[in-house]
Protein backbone atom coordinates (compact mmCIF):
# COMPACT_ATOMS: atom_id res chain seq x y z
CA UNK A 1 0.00 0.00 0.00
CA UNK A 2 1.18 3.54 -0.71
CA UNK A 3 0.90 5.84 2.30
CA UNK A 4 1.42 8.87 0.04
CA UNK A 5 -1.48 7.96 -2.23
CA UNK A 6 -3.64 7.01 0.76
CA UNK A 7 -3.08 10.40 2.43
CA UNK A 8 -3.87 12.18 -0.84
CA UNK A 9 -7.05 10.09 -1.29
CA UNK A 10 -8.11 10.90 2.25
CA UNK A 11 -7.48 14.61 1.71
CA UNK A 12 -9.49 14.58 -1.53
CA UNK A 13 -12.45 12.70 0.00
CA UNK A 14 -12.60 14.03 3.54
CA UNK A 15 -15.11 16.85 2.95
CA UNK A 16 -17.62 14.65 1.12
CA UNK A 17 -17.05 11.90 3.68
CA UNK A 18 -17.71 14.35 6.52
CA UNK A 19 -21.03 15.44 4.98
CA UNK A 20 -22.12 11.84 4.34
CA UNK A 21 -21.15 10.79 7.88
CA UNK A 22 -22.98 13.77 9.35
CA UNK A 23 -26.12 12.84 7.43
CA UNK A 24 -25.79 9.21 8.56
CA UNK A 25 -25.33 10.20 12.20
CA UNK A 26 -28.45 12.35 11.94
CA UNK A 27 -30.39 9.51 10.31
CA UNK A 28 -29.21 7.02 12.93
CA UNK A 29 -30.03 9.44 15.74
CA UNK A 30 -33.55 9.90 14.37
CA UNK A 31 -34.45 6.19 14.58
CA UNK A 32 -34.49 5.82 18.40
CA UNK A 33 -36.18 9.23 18.61
CA UNK A 34 -39.00 8.01 16.35
CA UNK A 35 -39.25 4.77 18.30
CA UNK A 36 -39.28 6.56 21.65
CA UNK A 37 -41.91 9.00 20.44
CA UNK A 38 -44.25 6.84 18.34
CA UNK A 39 -43.18 3.22 18.90
CA UNK A 40 -45.74 2.29 21.57
CA UNK A 41 -48.64 3.93 19.73
CA UNK A 42 -47.65 2.30 16.42
CA UNK A 43 -47.31 -1.10 18.12
CA UNK A 44 -50.73 -0.75 19.67
CA UNK A 45 -52.18 0.20 16.27
CA UNK A 46 -50.58 -2.84 14.66
CA UNK A 47 -51.84 -5.19 17.37
CA UNK A 48 -55.36 -3.75 17.07
CA UNK A 49 -55.66 -5.41 13.65
CA UNK A 50 -56.77 -2.25 11.84
CA UNK A 51 -53.85 -2.31 9.36
CA UNK A 52 -52.69 -5.84 10.09
CA UNK A 53 -51.74 -6.73 6.51
CA UNK A 54 -49.68 -3.58 5.99
CA UNK A 55 -47.74 -4.06 9.19
CA UNK A 56 -47.27 -7.74 8.45
CA UNK A 57 -45.70 -6.92 5.09
CA UNK A 58 -43.52 -4.22 6.66
CA UNK A 59 -42.25 -6.52 9.33
CA UNK A 60 -41.55 -9.24 6.75
CA UNK A 61 -39.24 -6.92 4.77
CA UNK A 62 -37.02 -6.16 7.72
CA UNK A 63 -37.38 -9.71 8.98
CA UNK A 64 -38.74 -8.95 12.41
CA UNK A 65 -40.63 -6.74 14.77
CA UNK A 66 -40.49 -3.08 13.75
CA UNK A 67 -42.21 -1.97 16.92
CA UNK A 68 -39.20 -2.62 19.09
CA UNK A 69 -35.95 -0.67 19.26
CA UNK A 70 -34.15 -3.61 17.59
CA UNK A 71 -36.67 -3.66 14.76
CA UNK A 72 -36.40 0.09 14.38
CA UNK A 73 -32.61 -0.07 14.23
CA UNK A 74 -32.76 -2.89 11.67
CA UNK A 75 -35.22 -0.94 9.55
CA UNK A 76 -32.97 2.11 9.74
CA UNK A 77 -29.94 0.14 8.58
CA UNK A 78 -31.65 -1.35 5.51
CA UNK A 79 -33.66 1.78 4.70
CA UNK A 80 -32.95 3.25 1.23
CA UNK A 81 -31.88 6.58 2.78
CA UNK A 82 -29.07 4.98 4.79
CA UNK A 83 -28.06 2.68 1.95
CA UNK A 84 -28.05 5.52 -0.59
CA UNK A 85 -25.82 7.66 1.62
CA UNK A 86 -23.31 4.86 2.14
CA UNK A 87 -23.49 3.99 -1.58
CA UNK A 88 -22.69 7.59 -2.56
CA UNK A 89 -19.50 7.50 -0.54
CA UNK A 90 -18.29 3.92 -0.93
CA UNK A 91 -19.58 2.77 -4.34
CA UNK A 92 -19.32 6.24 -5.88
CA UNK A 93 -15.74 6.68 -4.75
CA UNK A 94 -14.62 3.20 -5.82
CA UNK A 95 -16.26 3.35 -9.26
CA UNK A 96 -14.57 6.67 -10.07
CA UNK A 97 -11.25 5.96 -8.34
CA UNK A 98 -9.31 4.64 -11.35
CA UNK A 99 -11.66 5.27 -14.29
CA UNK A 100 -12.02 8.90 -13.19
CA UNK A 101 -8.25 9.39 -13.16
CA UNK A 102 -8.08 7.76 -16.59
CA UNK A 103 -10.82 10.02 -17.93
CA UNK A 104 -9.19 13.17 -16.56
CA UNK A 105 -5.76 12.06 -17.79
CA UNK A 106 -4.13 12.17 -14.36
CA UNK A 107 -3.64 8.39 -14.09
CA UNK A 108 -0.59 8.45 -16.35
CA UNK A 109 0.94 11.25 -14.26
CA UNK A 110 0.46 9.02 -11.22
CA UNK A 111 1.65 5.80 -12.86
CA UNK A 112 4.79 7.53 -14.14
CA UNK A 113 5.87 7.57 -10.46
CA UNK A 114 7.50 4.53 -8.89
CA UNK A 115 4.08 3.11 -8.07
CA UNK A 116 2.94 -0.36 -9.14
CA UNK A 117 -0.58 -0.71 -10.45
CA UNK A 118 -1.26 -3.46 -7.90
CA UNK A 119 -0.17 -1.10 -5.10
CA UNK A 120 -2.43 1.61 -6.50
CA UNK A 121 -5.36 -0.83 -6.49
CA UNK A 122 -4.60 -2.07 -2.97
CA UNK A 123 -4.39 1.50 -1.68
CA UNK A 124 -7.71 2.48 -3.22
CA UNK A 125 -9.26 -0.74 -1.88
CA UNK A 126 -8.02 0.16 1.61
CA UNK A 127 -9.58 3.61 1.25
CA UNK A 128 -12.85 2.01 0.07
CA UNK A 129 -12.92 -0.31 3.10
CA UNK A 130 -12.12 2.59 5.41
CA UNK A 131 -15.00 4.62 3.97
CA UNK A 132 -17.32 1.62 4.40
CA UNK A 133 -16.18 1.21 8.01
CA UNK A 134 -16.59 4.91 8.83
CA UNK A 135 -20.00 5.35 7.19
CA UNK A 136 -21.39 2.22 8.89
CA UNK A 137 -19.90 3.42 12.19
CA UNK A 138 -21.56 6.81 11.65
CA UNK A 139 -25.09 5.43 11.29
CA UNK A 140 -24.65 3.01 14.19
CA UNK A 141 -23.03 5.73 16.28
CA UNK A 142 -26.06 7.95 15.67
CA UNK A 143 -28.39 5.11 16.67
CA UNK A 144 -26.52 4.39 19.89
CA UNK A 145 -26.33 8.09 20.77
CA UNK A 146 -30.06 8.56 20.16
CA UNK A 147 -30.98 5.40 22.05
CA UNK A 148 -28.88 6.42 25.06
CA UNK A 149 -30.20 9.98 25.04
CA UNK A 150 -33.83 8.91 24.89
CA UNK A 151 -33.44 6.01 27.30
CA UNK A 152 -34.39 3.23 24.88
CA UNK A 153 -31.02 1.47 24.65
CA UNK A 154 -32.01 -1.28 27.08
CA UNK A 155 -32.60 -3.95 24.40
CA UNK A 156 -29.50 -3.16 22.39
CA UNK A 157 -26.34 -5.16 23.10
CA UNK A 158 -22.91 -3.74 22.26
CA UNK A 159 -21.78 -7.02 20.67
CA UNK A 160 -24.81 -7.04 18.34
CA UNK A 161 -24.15 -3.44 17.32
CA UNK A 162 -20.54 -4.40 16.59
CA UNK A 163 -21.69 -7.39 14.50
CA UNK A 164 -24.13 -5.16 12.60
CA UNK A 165 -21.22 -2.84 11.86
CA UNK A 166 -19.10 -5.77 10.68
CA UNK A 167 -21.93 -7.07 8.48
CA UNK A 168 -22.44 -3.60 6.97
CA UNK A 169 -18.72 -3.17 6.34
CA UNK A 170 -18.63 -6.61 4.67
CA UNK A 171 -21.61 -5.71 2.44
CA UNK A 172 -20.26 -2.35 1.34
CA UNK A 173 -16.71 -3.71 1.23
CA UNK A 174 -17.93 -6.27 -1.31
CA UNK A 175 -19.90 -3.66 -3.27
CA UNK A 176 -16.90 -1.31 -3.12
CA UNK A 177 -14.52 -4.04 -4.34
CA UNK A 178 -16.86 -4.82 -7.26
CA UNK A 179 -17.04 -1.10 -8.06
CA UNK A 180 -13.25 -0.80 -7.92
CA UNK A 181 -12.91 -3.84 -10.20
CA UNK A 182 -15.27 -2.12 -12.65
CA UNK A 183 -13.22 1.06 -12.31
CA UNK A 184 -9.94 -0.62 -13.32
CA UNK A 185 -11.72 -2.31 -16.24
CA UNK A 186 -12.87 0.85 -18.05
CA UNK A 187 -11.33 4.07 -19.33
CA UNK A 188 -14.34 6.20 -18.49
CA UNK A 189 -16.38 6.72 -15.35
CA UNK A 190 -19.75 6.12 -17.05
CA UNK A 191 -19.49 2.37 -17.65
CA UNK A 192 -17.74 1.73 -14.32
CA UNK A 193 -20.34 3.67 -12.36
CA UNK A 194 -23.12 2.05 -14.39
CA UNK A 195 -21.98 -1.45 -13.47
CA UNK A 196 -21.42 -0.53 -9.83
CA UNK A 197 -24.86 1.04 -9.47
CA UNK A 198 -26.51 -1.79 -11.39
CA UNK A 199 -25.05 -4.38 -9.01
CA UNK A 200 -26.18 -2.29 -6.02
CA UNK A 201 -29.66 -1.32 -7.23
CA UNK A 202 -30.55 -4.64 -8.82
CA UNK A 203 -29.31 -6.44 -5.70
CA UNK A 204 -31.40 -4.23 -3.46
CA UNK A 205 -34.49 -4.61 -5.66
CA UNK A 206 -34.10 -8.40 -5.79
CA UNK A 207 -33.87 -8.57 -2.00
CA UNK A 208 -36.82 -6.22 -1.60
CA UNK A 209 -39.03 -8.15 -4.02
CA UNK A 210 -37.82 -11.52 -2.74
CA UNK A 211 -38.78 -10.75 0.84
CA UNK A 212 -42.22 -9.38 -0.03
CA UNK A 213 -43.19 -11.84 -2.76
CA UNK A 214 -42.70 -15.53 -1.89
CA UNK A 215 -42.64 -16.56 -5.56
CA UNK A 216 -39.50 -14.45 -6.05
CA UNK A 217 -37.78 -15.66 -2.89
CA UNK A 218 -35.51 -17.96 -4.89
CA UNK A 219 -33.77 -14.86 -6.26
CA UNK A 220 -32.61 -13.64 -2.87
CA UNK A 221 -29.36 -15.64 -2.64
CA UNK A 222 -28.19 -13.83 -5.78
CA UNK A 223 -28.40 -10.46 -4.04
CA UNK A 224 -25.58 -9.24 -1.79
CA UNK A 225 -28.23 -7.61 0.42
CA UNK A 226 -29.50 -11.09 1.33
CA UNK A 227 -26.31 -11.45 3.37
CA UNK A 228 -26.85 -8.21 5.30
CA UNK A 229 -29.15 -9.22 8.16
CA UNK A 230 -29.13 -6.70 11.02
CA UNK A 231 -32.51 -7.94 12.27
CA UNK A 232 -31.18 -11.45 12.82
CA UNK A 233 -28.02 -10.11 14.41
CA UNK A 234 -29.95 -7.86 16.80
CA UNK A 235 -32.17 -10.82 17.65
CA UNK A 236 -29.06 -12.76 18.63
CA UNK A 237 -29.10 -15.01 15.53
CA UNK A 238 -25.93 -13.89 13.80
CA UNK A 239 -24.96 -16.10 10.86
CA UNK A 240 -21.18 -16.14 10.20
CA UNK A 241 -21.93 -17.64 6.78
CA UNK A 242 -23.21 -14.23 5.64
CA UNK A 243 -19.80 -12.72 6.32
CA UNK A 244 -18.10 -15.61 4.54
CA UNK A 245 -20.22 -15.12 1.41
CA UNK A 246 -19.59 -11.37 1.36
CA UNK A 247 -15.90 -11.96 2.04
CA UNK A 248 -15.68 -14.44 -0.83
CA UNK A 249 -17.32 -11.97 -3.23
CA UNK A 250 -14.96 -9.21 -2.06
CA UNK A 251 -12.02 -11.58 -2.60
CA UNK A 252 -13.19 -12.52 -6.10
CA UNK A 253 -13.56 -8.85 -7.08
CA UNK A 254 -10.11 -8.05 -5.70
CA UNK A 255 -8.57 -11.02 -7.51
CA UNK A 256 -10.16 -9.94 -10.81
CA UNK A 257 -8.89 -6.38 -10.46
CA UNK A 258 -5.41 -7.52 -9.36
CA UNK A 259 -5.21 -9.79 -12.41
CA UNK A 260 -6.62 -7.38 -14.97
CA UNK A 261 -5.23 -3.98 -13.98
CA UNK A 262 -1.51 -4.69 -14.48
CA UNK A 263 -2.27 -6.35 -17.83
CA UNK A 264 -4.43 -3.59 -19.25
CA UNK A 265 -3.12 -1.26 -21.91
CA UNK A 266 -3.47 2.33 -20.81
CA UNK A 267 -3.58 4.04 -24.17
CA UNK A 268 -3.33 7.82 -24.43
CA UNK A 269 -6.35 9.60 -22.94
CA UNK A 270 -8.79 10.71 -25.62
CA UNK B 1 4.92 -11.92 -36.18
CA UNK B 2 8.29 -13.52 -35.29
CA UNK B 3 9.96 -12.12 -32.20
CA UNK B 4 13.57 -11.49 -33.19
CA UNK B 5 14.36 -9.57 -30.04
CA UNK B 6 16.32 -12.36 -28.39
CA UNK B 7 19.02 -12.30 -31.07
CA UNK B 8 20.30 -8.75 -30.57
CA UNK B 9 22.07 -7.95 -27.30
CA UNK B 10 21.73 -4.42 -25.89
CA UNK B 11 24.74 -2.26 -25.19
CA UNK B 12 25.17 -1.35 -21.55
CA UNK B 13 25.68 2.33 -22.37
CA UNK B 14 22.23 2.70 -23.88
CA UNK B 15 19.73 4.68 -21.83
CA UNK B 16 16.99 3.41 -24.12
CA UNK B 17 17.21 0.41 -26.39
CA UNK B 18 14.37 -1.10 -28.34
CA UNK B 19 14.47 -3.99 -30.71
CA UNK B 20 11.67 -4.79 -33.14
CA UNK B 21 9.29 -3.08 -30.74
CA UNK B 22 5.83 -3.47 -32.17
CA UNK B 23 2.38 -2.50 -31.03
CA UNK B 24 -0.73 -3.52 -32.90
CA UNK B 25 -4.09 -2.82 -31.33
CA UNK B 26 -6.59 -5.63 -31.67
CA UNK B 27 -3.81 -7.96 -32.80
CA UNK B 28 -4.17 -11.75 -32.73
CA UNK B 29 -1.27 -12.17 -30.32
CA UNK B 30 -2.88 -9.98 -27.72
CA UNK B 31 -6.47 -11.10 -27.95
CA UNK B 32 -6.26 -14.49 -29.60
CA UNK B 33 -8.46 -13.52 -32.52
CA UNK B 34 -9.31 -10.62 -34.77
CA UNK B 35 -12.88 -9.46 -35.09
CA UNK B 36 -14.19 -10.31 -38.55
CA UNK B 37 -13.50 -7.50 -40.99
CA UNK B 38 -11.55 -5.38 -38.48
CA UNK B 39 -7.82 -5.43 -39.19
CA UNK B 40 -5.42 -4.63 -36.32
CA UNK B 41 -4.25 -1.03 -36.03
CA UNK B 42 -0.49 -0.88 -36.56
CA UNK B 43 0.45 1.83 -34.09
CA UNK B 44 4.16 0.96 -34.09
CA UNK B 45 6.06 -1.48 -36.29
CA UNK B 46 9.47 -2.97 -35.70
CA UNK B 47 11.03 0.00 -33.91
CA UNK B 48 14.71 -0.59 -33.30
CA UNK B 49 16.74 2.26 -31.87
CA UNK B 50 19.27 3.01 -29.17
CA UNK B 51 19.59 6.24 -27.23
CA UNK B 52 22.93 6.59 -25.54
CA UNK B 53 23.33 7.77 -21.97
CA UNK B 54 23.93 11.53 -21.81
CA UNK B 55 22.33 12.14 -25.18
CA UNK B 56 19.51 14.54 -26.07
CA UNK B 57 17.39 12.57 -28.52
CA UNK B 58 14.56 14.00 -30.57
CA UNK B 59 11.71 11.79 -31.64
CA UNK B 60 9.82 13.29 -34.54
CA UNK B 61 6.78 12.43 -36.54
CA UNK B 62 3.39 13.76 -37.56
CA UNK B 63 0.25 13.18 -35.54
CA UNK B 64 -0.61 9.50 -35.33
CA UNK B 65 2.87 8.39 -36.42
CA UNK B 66 3.44 6.31 -33.30
CA UNK B 67 5.50 8.67 -31.11
CA UNK B 68 3.22 8.55 -28.10
CA UNK B 69 2.76 4.80 -28.52
CA UNK B 70 6.54 4.36 -28.38
CA UNK B 71 6.77 6.55 -25.27
CA UNK B 72 3.93 4.67 -23.57
CA UNK B 73 5.66 1.37 -24.35
CA UNK B 74 8.89 2.68 -22.79
CA UNK B 75 7.00 3.61 -19.63
CA UNK B 76 5.10 0.31 -19.44
CA UNK B 77 1.68 1.94 -19.82
CA UNK B 78 0.96 -0.38 -22.73
CA UNK B 79 2.39 -3.78 -23.58
CA UNK B 80 4.20 -4.64 -26.83
CA UNK B 81 2.71 -7.03 -29.35
CA UNK B 82 6.25 -8.08 -30.22
CA UNK B 83 9.82 -7.04 -29.54
CA UNK B 84 11.27 -5.65 -26.36
CA UNK B 85 12.50 -2.45 -24.77
CA UNK B 86 15.16 -1.76 -22.18
CA UNK B 87 15.39 1.51 -20.30
CA UNK B 88 18.48 2.30 -18.21
CA UNK B 89 19.55 -1.31 -18.72
CA UNK B 90 16.33 -2.79 -17.34
CA UNK B 91 13.67 -4.67 -19.26
CA UNK B 92 10.55 -2.50 -19.23
CA UNK B 93 8.31 -5.58 -19.07
CA UNK B 94 9.74 -6.72 -15.74
CA UNK B 95 11.46 -3.70 -14.16
CA UNK B 96 8.34 -2.12 -12.66
CA UNK B 97 8.28 0.75 -10.21
CA UNK B 98 12.02 0.76 -9.51
CA UNK B 99 12.72 1.80 -13.08
CA UNK B 100 10.16 4.61 -13.06
CA UNK B 101 11.86 5.97 -9.96
CA UNK B 102 14.82 6.84 -12.20
CA UNK B 103 12.75 8.45 -14.95
CA UNK B 104 11.04 11.82 -15.23
CA UNK B 105 8.02 11.94 -17.53
CA UNK B 106 6.09 14.81 -19.03
CA UNK B 107 2.97 13.61 -20.87
CA UNK B 108 1.74 15.51 -23.90
CA UNK B 109 -1.08 17.89 -22.95
CA UNK B 110 -0.52 17.07 -19.30
CA UNK B 111 -3.56 16.79 -17.01
CA UNK B 112 -3.04 17.86 -13.41
CA UNK B 113 -5.00 17.75 -10.16
CA UNK B 114 -6.89 21.01 -10.44
CA UNK B 115 -7.82 21.21 -6.76
CA UNK B 116 -4.20 21.35 -5.60
CA UNK B 117 -1.93 24.37 -5.61
CA UNK B 118 1.29 24.21 -7.61
CA UNK B 119 3.35 23.57 -4.49
CA UNK B 120 0.97 20.89 -3.21
CA UNK B 121 1.09 19.10 -6.56
CA UNK B 122 4.89 19.19 -6.77
CA UNK B 123 5.19 17.99 -3.15
CA UNK B 124 2.71 15.18 -3.77
CA UNK B 125 4.36 13.93 -6.94
CA UNK B 126 7.89 14.27 -5.52
CA UNK B 127 6.98 12.27 -2.41
CA UNK B 128 6.83 9.04 -4.43
CA UNK B 129 10.54 9.20 -5.27
CA UNK B 130 13.46 8.14 -3.13
CA UNK B 131 15.38 11.10 -4.59
CA UNK B 132 14.55 14.48 -3.07
CA UNK B 133 13.37 17.24 -5.46
CA UNK B 134 16.81 18.85 -5.52
CA UNK B 135 16.27 20.68 -8.80
CA UNK B 136 12.89 22.21 -8.01
CA UNK B 137 14.17 25.60 -6.82
CA UNK B 138 16.34 26.12 -9.89
CA UNK B 139 13.67 24.96 -12.33
CA UNK B 140 11.02 27.17 -10.76
CA UNK B 141 13.35 30.17 -11.03
CA UNK B 142 14.34 29.42 -14.62
CA UNK B 143 10.73 29.01 -15.72
CA UNK B 144 9.64 32.16 -13.93
CA UNK B 145 7.22 30.53 -11.49
CA UNK B 146 6.87 32.80 -8.47
CA UNK B 147 5.91 31.70 -4.96
CA UNK B 148 2.58 33.42 -5.57
CA UNK B 149 2.03 31.34 -8.74
CA UNK B 150 2.83 28.15 -6.88
CA UNK B 151 0.41 29.06 -4.10
CA UNK B 152 -2.54 29.35 -6.51
CA UNK B 153 -4.85 26.43 -7.36
CA UNK B 154 -3.91 24.72 -10.61
CA UNK B 155 -7.44 25.23 -11.92
CA UNK B 156 -6.54 28.93 -12.26
CA UNK B 157 -3.39 28.24 -14.32
CA UNK B 158 -3.03 29.11 -17.98
CA UNK B 159 -1.90 26.47 -20.45
CA UNK B 160 1.67 27.74 -20.34
CA UNK B 161 1.72 27.67 -16.54
CA UNK B 162 0.48 24.09 -16.55
CA UNK B 163 3.23 23.15 -18.96
CA UNK B 164 5.83 24.78 -16.71
CA UNK B 165 4.55 22.82 -13.71
CA UNK B 166 4.63 19.71 -15.89
CA UNK B 167 8.28 20.32 -16.73
CA UNK B 168 9.17 20.92 -13.07
CA UNK B 169 7.41 17.74 -11.88
CA UNK B 170 9.23 15.71 -14.54
CA UNK B 171 12.71 17.01 -13.72
CA UNK B 172 12.62 18.10 -10.07
CA UNK B 173 14.06 14.83 -8.73
CA UNK B 174 17.01 14.96 -11.15
CA UNK B 175 16.07 11.82 -13.10
CA UNK B 176 18.69 9.85 -15.00
CA UNK B 177 16.37 9.84 -18.00
CA UNK B 178 13.74 12.44 -18.88
CA UNK B 179 11.02 11.42 -21.34
CA UNK B 180 9.23 14.53 -22.51
CA UNK B 181 6.26 14.53 -24.89
CA UNK B 182 5.94 17.89 -26.70
CA UNK B 183 7.67 19.73 -23.85
CA UNK B 184 7.66 23.26 -25.27
CA UNK B 185 3.97 23.19 -26.18
CA UNK B 186 2.27 26.28 -24.79
CA UNK B 187 5.51 28.02 -23.74
CA UNK B 188 6.18 31.55 -24.99
CA UNK B 189 9.48 32.21 -26.84
CA UNK B 190 11.20 33.46 -23.67
CA UNK B 191 10.20 30.37 -21.73
CA UNK B 192 11.17 28.16 -24.67
CA UNK B 193 14.64 29.64 -24.43
CA UNK B 194 14.70 28.99 -20.68
CA UNK B 195 13.59 25.42 -21.35
CA UNK B 196 16.41 24.90 -23.87
CA UNK B 197 18.86 26.14 -21.23
CA UNK B 198 17.42 23.56 -18.81
CA UNK B 199 17.97 20.82 -21.39
CA UNK B 200 21.54 22.00 -21.92
CA UNK B 201 22.11 21.78 -18.16
CA UNK B 202 20.66 18.28 -18.01
CA UNK B 203 22.95 17.24 -20.81
CA UNK B 204 25.96 18.85 -19.12
CA UNK B 205 25.07 16.90 -15.97
CA UNK B 206 25.23 13.68 -17.98
CA UNK B 207 21.49 13.04 -17.95
CA UNK B 208 19.64 11.63 -20.92
CA UNK B 209 16.70 13.42 -22.52
CA UNK B 210 14.30 11.73 -24.93
CA UNK B 211 11.68 14.03 -26.29
CA UNK B 212 9.09 14.18 -28.99
CA UNK B 213 8.35 17.42 -30.73
CA UNK B 214 6.75 19.08 -33.71
CA UNK B 215 8.94 22.17 -33.35
CA UNK B 216 11.77 21.32 -35.72
CA UNK B 217 13.82 24.40 -34.95
CA UNK B 218 13.98 23.35 -31.31
CA UNK B 219 14.99 19.82 -32.22
CA UNK B 220 17.73 21.24 -34.42
CA UNK B 221 18.76 23.54 -31.59
CA UNK B 222 18.93 21.04 -28.71
CA UNK B 223 19.17 17.48 -30.03
CA UNK B 224 22.24 15.41 -30.72
CA UNK B 225 20.33 12.85 -32.76
CA UNK B 226 16.85 12.40 -34.11
CA UNK B 227 14.63 9.50 -34.96
CA UNK B 228 11.84 10.18 -37.42
CA UNK B 229 8.85 7.91 -37.29
CA UNK B 230 6.16 7.72 -39.89
CA UNK B 231 3.09 5.48 -40.05
CA UNK B 232 4.48 3.48 -37.13
CA UNK B 233 7.89 2.89 -38.72
CA UNK B 234 11.26 4.48 -38.11
CA UNK B 235 12.27 6.18 -41.37
CA UNK B 236 15.42 7.98 -40.21
CA UNK B 237 17.78 7.72 -37.28
CA UNK B 238 20.90 9.87 -37.35
CA UNK B 239 22.78 12.84 -35.99
CA UNK B 240 21.04 16.15 -36.59
CA UNK B 241 24.17 17.62 -38.18
CA UNK B 242 24.54 14.67 -40.59
CA UNK B 243 20.86 14.68 -41.49
CA UNK B 244 21.01 18.37 -42.29
CA UNK B 245 24.36 18.10 -44.12
CA UNK B 246 23.16 15.51 -46.59
CA UNK B 247 19.85 17.20 -47.25
CA UNK B 248 19.12 19.23 -50.32
CA UNK B 249 20.13 22.90 -50.40
CA UNK B 250 18.47 25.35 -52.73
CA UNK B 251 20.94 27.16 -55.01
CA UNK B 252 20.37 30.23 -57.23
CA UNK B 253 23.06 31.65 -59.54
CA UNK B 254 22.85 34.77 -61.71
CA UNK B 255 25.39 34.75 -64.53
CA UNK B 256 27.04 37.98 -65.64
CA UNK B 257 27.26 36.65 -69.24
CA UNK B 258 25.96 33.59 -71.14
CA UNK B 259 28.02 30.51 -70.19
CA UNK B 260 26.59 27.39 -71.88
CA UNK B 261 29.53 25.19 -70.89
CA UNK B 262 29.24 26.13 -67.22
CA UNK B 263 25.46 25.67 -67.33
CA UNK B 264 25.82 22.17 -68.77
CA UNK B 265 28.53 21.28 -66.26
CA UNK B 266 26.37 22.35 -63.32
CA UNK B 267 23.35 20.49 -64.68
CA UNK B 268 25.46 17.34 -64.94
CA UNK B 269 26.91 17.67 -61.42
CA UNK B 270 26.20 14.80 -59.04
CA UNK B 271 23.51 15.78 -56.51
CA UNK B 272 21.87 18.43 -58.68
CA UNK B 273 18.13 18.12 -59.16
CA UNK B 274 15.17 20.20 -60.40
CA UNK B 275 17.58 22.19 -62.56
CA UNK B 276 16.20 25.28 -64.34
CA UNK B 277 18.08 27.79 -66.54
CA UNK B 278 16.31 30.93 -67.74
CA UNK B 279 17.59 34.40 -68.70
CA UNK B 280 20.99 33.87 -67.13
CA UNK B 281 19.42 32.61 -63.87
CA UNK B 282 20.19 29.06 -62.75
CA UNK B 283 18.05 27.47 -60.07
CA UNK B 284 18.42 23.95 -58.67
CA UNK B 285 18.49 21.71 -55.63
CA UNK B 286 21.80 20.33 -54.43
CA UNK B 287 22.26 17.25 -52.26
CA UNK B 288 25.43 16.64 -50.29
CA UNK B 289 28.77 18.40 -50.53
CA UNK B 290 28.89 21.92 -52.04
CA UNK B 291 32.66 21.86 -52.69
CA UNK B 292 32.38 20.54 -56.24
CA UNK B 293 29.91 23.26 -57.17
CA UNK B 294 32.16 25.96 -55.75
CA UNK B 295 35.11 24.57 -57.74
CA UNK B 296 33.06 24.78 -60.94
CA UNK B 297 32.10 28.38 -60.18
CA UNK B 298 35.70 29.43 -59.51
CA UNK B 299 36.56 32.25 -61.93
CA UNK B 300 33.06 32.34 -63.49
CA UNK B 301 31.39 35.72 -64.08
CA UNK B 302 28.58 35.73 -61.51
CA UNK B 303 26.42 38.63 -60.41
CA UNK B 304 24.84 36.76 -57.52
CA UNK B 305 25.05 33.42 -55.71
CA UNK B 306 22.61 32.17 -53.06
CA UNK B 307 22.94 28.83 -51.29
CA UNK B 308 20.10 28.40 -48.82
CA UNK B 309 21.25 26.29 -45.88
CA UNK B 310 19.53 22.96 -45.44
CA UNK B 311 17.23 22.90 -42.42
CA UNK B 312 15.89 20.00 -40.44
CA UNK B 313 12.47 21.07 -41.60
CA UNK B 314 13.46 20.39 -45.19
CA UNK B 315 14.85 17.01 -44.24
CA UNK B 316 11.73 16.26 -42.30
CA UNK B 317 9.40 17.28 -45.12
CA UNK B 318 11.48 15.37 -47.66
CA UNK B 319 11.17 12.21 -45.62
CA UNK B 320 7.46 12.78 -45.42
CA UNK B 321 7.12 13.31 -49.15
CA UNK B 322 8.58 9.88 -49.79
CA UNK B 323 6.14 7.01 -50.28
CA UNK B 324 4.96 5.31 -47.10
CA UNK B 325 7.24 2.46 -45.97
Amino acid sequence: MSAILFRRTWAAQRVRLAFVMLALVAWGFLLPVIFATFGKEMGALARSGTFANVFDVMSRFTGGDVFSIRGTVALGLVHPIALALVTIQVVGFAAAAVAGERQRGTLEVLLARPLERRVLHRTLLAATLLFAALTEAAVLGGIVAGALLFGVAGDLRAVDIALCWLNGVALFGALGAISLAASVSFDRVGPALGIALAVTLVGYTVEFVGTLWPDAAWLRPYSLFRYFQPTKILAGAFEPGDLLVLGAILGAAVAWAAWLFPRRDLAAPS
Amino acid sequence: MPDRSARVPFRRVDAIATHALTKHYGSPRRWGHISAGVPPIRALDDLTLAVQAGEVFGFLGPNGAGKSTAIRLLLGFIHPTAGRAEVLGLDVATAGAGLRGRIGYLPGGIALYDGLTGTQLLDYLAAFYARPPVLRGGLVDQLGLSARDLGRPIRDYSRGMRQKIGIVQALQHDPELAILDEPSEGLDPLMQRAFYAILDERKAAGRTVFFSSHVLSEVERVCDRVGIVRAGRLVALERVAELVARRRRHVEIRLGAPAPALTSAIAALVGVSTFEARDGRLSFGLDGDVTRLLRLLEGAALTDLTIEPARLEDAFLELYDEPAP
